[in-house]
């Protein structure tokens, strides 16, 4: 079949195919500013924008200068390490006998040049105690031996009626070193014995502890403890040292004003380590010494004749056969 | 029909163009139809228009069927600048008058610049869309723009409310406007608003701790802020007067010329300043500590009392977790809280004078930089320059400080929010108010007139 003409067009139209209809629709002229060569000219400029309105920093911003007063002292915590690792620091009473004095002060002197540390040693009244024990003396001693000696790290502090009983042991090596006192620190262990329930904490890196005691029977001991110089250690002093502990009557003075900061301030509880007291602080022939692990034997680092400066008691009658088996073992060498 | 099925051919619903037609039945083969969808062919298409016409709208829409779509053509031959027109240029027709020539003038040379316009356009656009929109928070917020996320004001209200005091509609109202001022200023600048509950809870078993929980409160806005760096605290008495202040031009920018570490120079306590003792070490018997402003870490505005703590700041750092720590002691609260009636105010003072540790972190900042005291407080006459409230040098805040006591808390509130509303008006607003109170002055002066005159004839 031929037709003339092609078939005719149906008098219903498709419809247009829909365009595609955004809910916004765009006028042409910024659709054409969208387009890809207008759009980075668009995007360059919202960008030279923003660095305009940076440049000024008119709409608020910027860091702070840091320009130094007059009169400024740059703290000493950037030194620390620079110096001698160890300083054995020792509060003399100075109504004591000074033949014993001496002894005293040359068995630590003995010790810190074997091994290449530093001693301090200070008189009871040298610190503004206001009349308070001087027993406390001991917290501004130990102030005043980093003030002095602001590269070492270490600042142990030993009473005088301590001795150092087995010079051959490095204290560093011994008891500071991160890996060493890992394995000494004794850790969820009641400050105050037998079961306070401010315990010291489990979780406990070495290499951020900061303070290291030990604790005999009736608590934390102040006869020998340790601690790491820097802005934790002036705060934990400071604290310490602060009038409002020492006119408070704690029963046993410095001693229970320690155990109160400790259990009562985490950020102090937390730089806390304890270690078994033979380590550094083993008490000879006294009741007072912890039951597990307090009192001094034979080729422990120190003998601590615990309360032999109170009451009648005489420190030199008591020291006098260790000080003679120190003698013999130096002859020995 | 036996059922009524909703399908209309038994059979059920086929899919339209893509089986056989409906017509087909009885056929071996489907019919072949016309092109373009002759009637009995139906193809989607057909179909959808078919629905569309009994729907009464059509599927698709015309273009210009807006107004300016209709009529734009019409408006633009009507333009004066019309490439149409410059065809009839010159050929002996009427040109419009000189005016008319100017505008042609005018009009052709915008549309010459037409891109360099469009840009300045663009760019006064975008400056307004920065300020409108919350563009400016984001931007002020960021670390890149204004770090304002470093910035947390901690806002105490309910002071002294629950058990022990009922708030009166005053009070509501005075925590309403002080809690509105500090949104705005926060939301303005970016900055983080914590509004804590101060009122008074026996959450301590023993009721030590009774109202002492500004320590508390930092600690959980430190918690609740990682990424925040220094904690205003703010007393519910505060306005800040000048929201265009941020904190960061307005003091710690430049902390080094707003704050002063040796107390020496303001010193209503009279602290002995520097220490002397001998065991301490140099930085902490130098009056200004390190002297540098990175080593600041609370800021403290001293009144004629001493340390006001009903506005101040602290960092973030390890010296302000030890202090937040050792701030509250049981011991020093057993001896002292009797005297202490200030509690935080007077711990702090006692141990910024103990403990040396704190000294050389804490710069004490002029009053009236952060805390302007109204006439009432610290002297009734409020002249004191380094203590109260000057409308003429712009103070950033005030702290209505003691208004509970003998004071109108809410008559100051008002009168300095309706002061700070006046000192910050916008230059329209400004303009609106001189032309209403120049009527105003004018209506009066004449009423004084008219009354002079009735004065003189009677």
């Amino acid at each position: 079949m031929h037709f003339a003409m092609p078939p005719r067009k149906t008098s219903r139209p498709p419809p247009y195919a829909a365009r595609n209809q955004s809910s916004v629709r765009i006028p042409p002229a910024l659709k054409n500013l969208l387009r890809r060569d207008k759009l980075r000219l668009v995007v360059v400029g919202a960008l030279g924008f923003f660095t305009l309105l940076w440049l000024f920093g008119w709409i608020g911003g910027g860091s702070s200068s840091n320009s130094v007063l007059p009169g400024g002292v740059a703290s000493t915590i950037s030194l620390i390490g620079t110096g001698p690792a160890v300083v054995i620091v020792t509060v003399i009473d100075p109504q004591a006998n000074p033949a014993w004095t001496e002894r005293i002060k040359k068995n630590r002197e003995e010790y810190a040049k074997k091994h290449g540390y530093l001693t301090f040693f200070a008189n009871a009244s040298d610190y503004p105690l206001r009349n308070s024990p001087p027993s406390w003396a001991k917290v501004p001693a130990v102030r005043h031996a980093m003030t002095r000696n602001p590269g070492s790290t270490f600042f142990w502090y030993l009473d005088s009626t301590a001795l150092i009983m087995n010079p051959s042991i490095d204290i560093h090596a011994h008891v500071l070193a991160p890996s060493r006192l890992e394995k000494l620190m004794i850790i969820n262990q009641p400050v105050v014995p037998p079961d306070s329930v401010i315990k010291t904490f489990s979780n406990l890196k070495p290499d951020r502890i900061d303070v290291i005691v030990t604790q005999d029977k009736d608590g934390l001991s102040q006869s020998s403890w340790i601690v790491r110089n820097g802005d934790w250690a002036r705060y934990f002093l400071d604290a310490w040292f602060d009038p409002i502990y020492r006119s408070y009557n704690f029963q046993k003075a410095e001693q229970h004003a320690l155990e109160h900061i400790v259990q009562w301030h985490g950020t102090i509880l937390a730089k806390l380590a304890m270690v078994s007291q033979d380590t550094i602080n083993g008490y000879h022939a006294s009741d007072l010494a912890n039951a597990n692990h307090g009192t001094y034997k034979d080729g422990d680092l120190v003998a601590n004749f615990y309360g032999c400066d109170r009451e009648k008691r005489s420190c030199a009658d008591e020291q006098q056969p260790f000080f003679a088996i120190l003698e013999e073992a130096k002859n020995k060498d | 029909m036996a059922s009524r099925s909703p399908s209309p051919r038994p059979g059920g619903w086929s899919s339209p163009g893509l089986n056989s037609p409906y017509d087909a039945s009885g056929r071996a083969s489907p019919m072949r139809g016309y092109a373009n969808g002759a009637s009995q062919n139906v193809t989607w298409a057909s179909a959808q228009a078919r629905s569309a016409e009994v729907k009464g709208y059509t599927a698709f829409s015309p273009r210009n069927q807006g107004f300016f779509g209709r009529h734009f053509r019409k408006i633009s031959t009507q333009l004066p600048f019309s490439y149409a027109e410059k065809e009839k240029l010159g050929r002996g027709r009427y040109q419009g008058n000189k005016v008319m020539q100017t505008f042609k003038r005018i009009g052709r040379n915008f549309w010459r610049l037409r891109r360099s316009l469009g840009l300045v356009l663009l760019l006064i656009l975008s400056v307004i869309l920065f300020y409108v929109t919350p563009l400016h928070r984001v931007y002020r917020r960021s670390s890149l723009g204004g770090g304002g996320k470093k910035y947390v004001i901690i806002l105490a209200a309910n002071q002294g409310g629950g058990v022990m005091e009922w708030k009166g509609p005053r009070e509501w109202a005075i925590e309403r406007y002080s809690v509105k001022n500090k949104k705005n200023y926060a939301n303005k600048w970016g900055y983080d608003l914590e509004i804590v509950d101060m009122s008074t809870k026996k959450r301590y078993a023993h009721e030590w701790r009774e109202s002492w929980e500004k320590v508390d409160t930092i600690k959980n806005a430190m918690r609740k802020y990682p990424h925040a760096e220094w904690f205003w605290w703010l007393d519910t008495n505060t306005f800040i007067m000048e929201p265009s202040y941020s904190l960061q031009n307005h003091l710690f920018k430049r902390l080094q010329d707003v704050s002063y570490r040796d107390i020496r120079e303001y010193n209503p306590l009279n602290i002995s300043h520097p220490l002397t003792d001998e065991y301490l070490d140099a930085e902490i018997l130098s009056p200004v500590g390190d002297g540098k402003t990175n080593s600041i870490n609370m800021l403290v505005p001293q009144d004629c009392g001493g340390f006001n703590l009903g506005s101040f700041f602290v960092r973030r750092s390890v010296w302000t977790d030890r202090l937040l720590d050792i701030w509250w002691d049981p011991v020093a609260y057993e001896q002292k809280h009797m005297e202490w009636e200030h509690k935080e105010q007077d711990a702090l003072e006692y141990m910024y004078q103990n403990q040396p540790w704190i000294r050389s972190h804490v710069a004490f900042v002029q009053q009236r930089k952060v805390n302007a005291f109204p006439p009432g407080a610290c002297g009734d006459k409020g002249d004191d320059p380094n203590i109260h409230y000057h409308e003429k040098e712009r103070d950033f805040m005030v702290n209505m400080a003691g208004c509970e006591w003998g004071r109108d808390c809410w008559a100051e509130m008002y009168k300095y929010r309706q002061l700070s509303e006046r000192l910050n008006r916008n230059p329209w607003e400004r303009f609106k108010d001189l032309i209403s109170d120049s009527i105003k002055h004018r209506k009066e002066s004449k009423k004084k007139e008219e009354k002079g005159k009735k004065d003189k004839h009677s």
